[in-house]
């Protein structure tokens, strides 16, 4: 009887359709980084250059975000570590590919031969990713056995590890004070292209059998496994994807920044991050897109409050810890309030197709 | 030998410390599965009291004493009642999202509102002072810190297990529906959580101040990391589990202390996790936890 | 005493109880029969404050409590034993007992309520220092109506305290249940056992799938024998 299945039509309708939903699944992912492709076409051809590095750095929090939504939203276990592996990302980079007479100023007794190494920027990204990667893969072999609060913890135990090892490590990392000399070789452009790159990447995923699996185990453990779902296979591989994501953020900034130092990847970037994925909805990517436009835009406009602002004849004191504040209100009242954030349970693109298949009706 | 009872009063002291806080936190996690990352900034809270009491003229230590750890309740249940009630049912990510805002706003409160930078309170400098107990000379605050937590924690368990509160609270770990059926209220029981829970951080607190003799708006964040670390090697939500997990990692950090040379002293907090998640690795649950059973009919 | 009006609840799109009208009348013992899904756990809860009610209105000895919180509805003199006893596993029997006098504040009677258990059911008190969780099902569900009854209620529901319990046990904790209404406690017992339920019973309702089908007493509910069959079996 299955023989007789497996010889007939059902493995070709099961294909065609695998194609079309891949399909949906990339334009989808296209679709909600078209207002990111917009705002970006917009910056680069019609604004001055502060707001283009603003804009740099809000790209590298889209990606940070983007990749902290592929774990946190399809495993929903709460992430407070993923900072280290930008940092990572950052530092990889930093030691491959800085040029030599910067070394020499900067980590003249790094250990390994790093002093006397430099690669070009692009086998620098990748082995830099690739250690990544490994990381990942083995801090993940234990997250992802670990019931969700604990897994939490964990997370923010590897970023401490990872921060104190960038401190202490002076030799290698430079420790607290700022590595500088990395090439600036990215522009706004190739961050336009790996911000797209890494929306459509996080889509796929979610909507790939994994995703979907790895949702299901989150909603409800004992049916997953019921079904044969291995939950820990998959936060494992959610994890990684992840990790590498954001370690790809930390690649792009350390070659548009040019310079780094450890307390960039540390509490300031988790707390801005989380906050614009729980405000964005950490569900769908569309939500980590929409949290990084919109707080972006309103923490740029509350920190210009904070260094203190004259209005009129009156100048107002600087208000350090404003933008903190409104980052926490941010996330306190969503929780409250609505824990699903802007963009709730629909991407763009099936909001779209929702809305015109009412209207056709 | 003086150095080695030295360092073991260093383990002990640094564990009852972390015992003390992690405490805190299972006592409300256990309740109502609530991670509370806003812990440290109870302790805030408490230091910054006393910060204030002292620049408005407070004098007596003990005053001070009981102002830490009053603050510190009222603070525990403010946070309850301002943020925590509206995701009390809420799914624990929801809740665990909820406490770090909550963390996030009152540390940037305390840069906002008073300063970002450390500000010195001497007002409990007194209690570390250096002891003479025949050839020892032993630190008073770390004396004090282990017999003020042994006499604390004993308090805890009798509370526990002969008040009709106590016993409702250990109820409501496993079973908050039924104890409401009792007629037993559910905010009062959770009120009185928070209470315990930030009572424990305020003398927490006091010693944190008598220590380091300043205030910083991170006071307790740190500390509190270490403490949910506590919590996760001793078993999540287990009230033993967190004292024993606390005084684990006294002995770890002071073990580090002791055997690290000089140069590699910075390591420590990163070993110190290493160390821990490795032993997650063999013990998933904890060392006192258990493996959380679902799928009961809930009610 | 207790009078059900229009109740509905429901969980999102799905309705467990349609339009429920239900009385149980001061020292009555009444049954609420009906097969499994048939809403009967969702009118208890509903009945405690345990899920709030799409709509309708309970009103307890002419107070209306529909809109009082769970805690307080006990305080009034409704207590539930819930379905699958919910003990408090890691309290010990005393503890349960204690806790189940929560709400009184004299402290003699209260000990004198634990003793008159404790000679009831001599098992409790040979396990009165144990974990309650070590005790068999039936002797957790005396420690669970025992615990009820120490708040001393003017009413007592009853979530199917047979469920998971031999024959044997499930006769005694009905005759004991029969004890209780010779002392004139009002009760409220949903059962899917009918036959046990209908020994004491003074008044039957019958709900399947969130609507009533019966109601009367137990000698015409036996004699319809298809409705009883139909809705109840064996």
């Amino acid at each position: 009887m299955s023989q007789v299945l497996e010889n007939t039509a059902p493995p070709i309708v099961a294909a065609s359709q695998k194609g079309s939903a891949l399909r949906r699944s990339l334009i989808g992912g296209l679709v909600t980084s078209l207002p990111v492709l917009a705002i970006g076409l917009a910056i680069l051809n019609f604004a001055p250059t502060y707001y283009t590095f603003l804009a740099l750095g809000a790209f590298v929090n889209l990606i940070v975000v983007v990749g902290l939504q592929v774990f946190m939203g399809n495993s929903n276990i709460a992430n407070l570590g993923h900072s280290a592996f930008v940092g990572l990302g950052a530092y990889g980079v930093a030691i491959l590919s800085t040029p030599l007479a910067m070394k020499k100023l900067s980590i003249p007794n790094a250990p390994f031969g790093f002093a006397t190494l430099q690669l070009d920027p692009v086998s620098s990204a990748i082995i830099a990713l690739i250690v990544v990667g490994v990381i990942a893969a083995v801090s993940g072999k234990v997250i992802s056995r670990l019931s969700g609060v604990t897994a939490t913890i964990v997370s923010l135990a590897l970023l401490i590890i990872v921060h104190s090892v960038f401190l202490n490590w002076t030799d290698l990392f430079k420790g607290n004070q700022a590595f500088f000399g990395i090439p600036k070789v990215v522009g706004l452009p190739w961050m336009l292209v790996f911000s797209v790159v890494v929306i459509v990447a996080a889509r796929l995923f979610k909507d790939s059998r994994w995703g979907l699996q790895l949702r299901a185990s989150a909603q409800s453990p004992q049916a997953a496994a019921a079904l044969g779902i291995d939950a820990k296979r998959l936060r494992l591989m959610s994890w990684v994807l992840s990790a590498l994501i954001c370690g790809l953020a930390g690649v792009l900034y350390a070659y548009f920044a040019g310079t780094i130092s450890p307390k960039l990847f540390y509490f300031q970037m988790i707390f801005n991050t989380l906050a614009m994925l729980i405000l964005g909805g950490m569900a769908t990517v569309t939500g980590a897109v929409t949290g990084v436009i919109v707080l972006s835009v309103g923490l740029e406009f509350i920190r210009s409050i904070e260094s203190g602002v004259t209005i009129g004849s009156i100048q107002l004191p600087q208000l350090l810890g404003l933008s903190g504040v409104a980052l926490g209100v941010v996330i306190v009242l969503c929780m409250a309030f609505r824990p699903s954030g802007i963009s709730g349970r629909y991407e763009l693109d099936e909001l779209f197709s929702r809305y015109f298949r009412r209207n056709a009706k | 030998m003086d150095y080695a009872l030295q360092q073991l009063l260093n383990a002990l002291a640094f564990g009852a410390e972390y015992s003390l806080v992690a405490l805190g936190l299972a006592v409300v996690f256990s309740i109502m599965g609530l991670v509370n990352f806003a812990h440290g900034e109870i302790i805030g809270v408490s230091a910054y009291s006393v910060f204030l009491a002292a620049a408005l003229g407070l004098t007596s230590p003990f005053v001070a004493v009981l102002l830490a750890v009053a603050a510190a309740a009222l603070a525990a249940i403010a946070f309850e009642r301002v943020a925590f009630r509206p995701v009390r049912y809420a799914p624990t990510t929801t809740g665990l999202l909820t406490a770090f805002g909550v963390s996030i706003v009152v540390q940037n409160l305390f840069m906002l509102l008073i300063s970002p930078k450390p500000q010195s309170v001497s007002i409990l400098n007194g209690l570390n002072q250096m002891w003479f107990v025949g050839p020892f000379a032993v630190s008073s605050l770390q004396v004090m810190e282990l017999i003020v937590s042994g006499l604390t924690i004993l308090a805890l368990v009798l509370f526990l297990n002969r008040s009709t509160l106590g016993l409702a609270i250990r109820a409501a770990s496993r079973d908050f529906a039924t104890v409401r059926l009792m007629g037993i209220r559910a905010n009062r029981v959770i009120a009185t959580a928070f209470a315990i829970s930030g009572a424990l951080a305020g003398i927490a607190a006091v010693f944190i101040i008598a220590r380091r003799g300043s205030v910083s708006p991170d006071l307790g964040f740190s500390l509190v990391l270490k403490a949910f670390v506590a919590c996760v090697i001793g078993g999540f939500g287990s009230l033993a589990g967190a004292a024993a997990g606390g005084m684990l990692l006294g002995f770890i950090e002071v073990g580090l202390l002791v055997a690290l040379p000089q140069e590699y002293g910075g390591f420590k907090d990163a070993l110190t996790y290493v160390i821990i998640v490795a032993l997650l690795v063999y013990r998933p649950e904890g060392l006192l936890g258990q493996r959380v059973e679902l799928g009961d009919k809930e009610i | 005493m207790l009078s059900v009006d229009n109740l509905v609840v429901r969980y999102g799109a799905v309705s467990a109880v349609r339009d429920l009208n239900l009385k149980v009348g001061r020292g009555e013992l009444v049954a609420l029969l009906g097969p499994n899904g048939a809403g009967k756990s969702s009118t208890i809860n509903a009945l405690t404050g345990l899920v709030t009610p799409a709509s309708g209105r309970i009103v307890l000895d002419g107070q209306d409590i529909s809109r009082v919180r769970t805690e307080d509805r006990i305080r009034a003199g409704l207590t539930s034993t819930p379905e699958g006893r919910h003990i408090f596993a890691n309290l010990t029997v005393g503890e349960n007992l204690r806790l189940g006098a929560a709400t009184r504040r004299d402290p003699k009677g209260v000990r004198g309520d634990i003793d008159r258990f404790l000679a009831l059911f001599p098992v409790l008190s040979e396990r009165y220092g144990q974990a309650a969780g070590t005790l068999s099902g039936g002797e957790q569900q005396m420690l669970a109506i025992s615990r009820s009854l120490m708040s001393r209620p003017k009413l007592l529901l009853l979530d199917e305290p047979s469920l998971g319990l031999a024959p044997k046990i499930v006769e005694r904790i009905f005759d004991f249940i029969g004890e209780l209404k010779r002392e004139g406690l009002t009760l409220l017992v949903v059962e899917q056992n009918a036959r046990q339920a209908l020994r004491f019973a003074d008044r039957v309702y019958v709900v399947s799938t969130g609507t009533l089908r019966y109601e009367g007493p137990p000698a015409e509910l036996a004699d319809e024998h298809g409705l009883f069959n139909l809705y109840i079996g064996g």
